[in-house]
């Protein structure tokens, strides 16, 4: 699978011959591979010009922008070699059709829940009680069953999520409160780093669907428009206790980041240069963790379940066959 | 859909005299249809994937080298390209053992296709390069009537709303679609 570039330094990304390279401010010069490449993401203020991102769109590598308050900014994405309009017509048909949408809707919530639960019953035999957590999640997995529009289905999910936040207070060492989810922009260290993560696990599957030839504006959870690649978003639920809570656990149990990583001020509190590059080196590791795929029959790696995630969708859209969101099995 | 026989259909089409619905069948459509259903729904759909790791292109010239001096390319219609020996004989490379049935069956619809649309009757060989061997084949009464069976099943495919459901089979491992098919 190709690889993430992360640039946390300033300076000016630049096509140079046939190779892209960075020149920090103190004209420091490093080139990146960008033949191996997946997607280019610039943490810190990068300056750029269209050659460089003509370049980019020849190779198929994607730019994604993290700016301030709540990190992503916003991406450029290469040009799709493949384009599919019956992929097209078919996602806007299973959007238009109530019953369809809110089937797919909640497939992406059942998803989420499940793999919430599987975060939180981790920890529930690892010396936190969280029992009455779990049967929540029970519960609004089975509300989800009668749920009849989209309004009601995010709303079992912000229920479900609420309860599964309401235990990272508890799994968190001491020092990090969390406290609610808050963002745009996070409000403490907690907040700062799920946004970050999220945001990440967002980008990540952007790529993803670009390798498929869906429309990454069409969604069915989250109104289309949401977001500019609104499909990202309702993926992004289900992968986001595996990819980014995860990370920030381990990051933060294993005193990786401290609250020295942060840049606080009245209202806002955010990952400086050095908690992002600690923070992204621990989550492409985690991109590269593998599992056995019981119908592949090989070990696939965490990045390329997102892939097969916009997969399963597009087949399902193009030929009727169930969509099984994914649900972590191992 | 339509009432009239897939097999006039595709003569109609070739000769232009079509109505609405048209219907052409390439040689590659005939070995997908041999090798599997699925994989021919997808193509006729043009359902196309970037296959994460390396994609196999499975094809039907996979020798172009093979034989270069003692044949031409011919095209008809932009529907079937067949290479034709100094002989006259018509010829089809098989690329693997694996692949032998779909390699006979789409130059048995080339010697069908010839016959029917163009009014030449000719003579196919089969060629195995790995095997150096050269199988010569004919489109009797039998033959006719396998490309004809065929032409049907293949429409049947393409008009349906949905694929025929995965199977799996040792093909499945060098297909383009693998991932796509197996994901779940
Ligand atoms: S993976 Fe197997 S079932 Fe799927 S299209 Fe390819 S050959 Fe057919």
């Amino acid at each position: 699978m190709d690889r993430n570039y992360h640039v946390f330094s300033d300076g000016r990304l630049e096509r140079h011959n046939d190779t892209v390279r960075l020149v920090t401010l103190d004209d420091e010069k490093k080139f990146l591979p960008i033949e191996k490449a997946e997607a280019v993401y610039l943490h810190g203020q990068i300056d750029y010009n269209t050659r460089l991102v003509s370049f980019l769109n020849k190779h198929g590598v994607a730019l994604h922008i993290f700016g301030w308050n709540d990190y992503y900014a916003g991406s450029v994405m290469p040009k799709r070699g493949q384009t599919s309009g019956t992929t097209l017509v078919e996602q806007v048909r299973a959007y238009d059709d109530l019953e369809h949408r809110v089937d797919l809707a909640r497939k992406f919530v059942a998803g989420s829940i499940h793999n919430m639960r599987t975060n939180v019953s981790y920890y529930n035999t690892r010396g936190h009680d969280f029992e009455s957590v779990l049967t929540t999640l029970e519960e609004t997995r089975d509300r989800l069953e009668e749920t009849t529009d989209v309004a009601e289905t995010m709303g079992v999910e912000a229920t479900a999520r609420r309860a599964y936040y309401s235990t990272f207070d508890d799994i968190l060492p001491t020092g990090f409160v969390f406290d609610g989810r808050r963002y745009n922009p996070p409000d403490n260290e907690t907040n700062s780093l799920i946004s970050f993560g999220n945001s990440l696990v967002y980008a990540n599957i952007i790529s993803a669907i670009r390798a498929t030839a869906l429309d990454p504006a069409v969604s069915y959870l989250h109104e289309p428009g949401e977001r500019r690649y609104s499909l990202a978003l309702d993926i992004a639920d289900l992968f986001k206790p595996l990819l980014a809570d995860r990370v920030i656990f381990r990051l933060l149990n294993r005193n990786q980041l401290t609250t020295d990583d942060f840049e606080t001020d009245l209202n806002s509190c955010l990952l400086n240069e050095r908690g992002r590059e600690t923070f992204s080196k621990e989550f492409e590791e985690s991109l590269e963790e593998t599992v056995e795929h019981p119908q592949l029959n090989r070990k696939v790696s965490y990045q390329y379940l997102l892939r097969l995630e916009a997969y399963k969708l597009k087949k399902h859209l193009l030929t009727g066959e169930e969509y099984v969101p994914f649900k972590r099995w191992w | 859909m339509t009432d009239s026989d897939p097999v006039d259909l595709l003569l109609q089409t070739a000769r232009d005299e079509a109505g609405p619905e048209e219907f052409r069948v390439t040689g590659v459509m005939m070995q997908y249809y041999v090798v599997c259903k699925r994989e021919l729904w997808f193509h006729s759909r043009h359902v196309e994937i970037d296959r994460g790791n390396a994609a196999v292109v499975r094809g039907t010239h996979v020798d172009e080298t093979a034989y270069a001096d003692k044949r031409k390319h011919v095209s008809i219609d932009g529907t079937i390209a067949i290479d034709v020996l100094d002989d006259g004989r018509v010829m089809e490379v098989k690329p693997s053992s694996s692949l032998v049935e779909p390699a006979k069956l789409q130059l048995l619809y080339y010697l069908w296709y010839l016959k029917h649309v163009v009014g030449v009757e000719k003579s196919g060989v089969l060629a195995h390069p790995t095997e150096r061997k050269r199988e010569g084949v004919e489109l009797g009464e039998e033959e006719s009537e396998q490309v004809e069976d065929a032409i049907r099943g293949v429409y049947n495919v393409v008009t349906s709303d949905s694929p025929p459901p995965a199977t799996e089979k040792p093909v499945c491992e060098s297909c383009a679609y693998h991932d796509f098919c197996w994901s779940c």
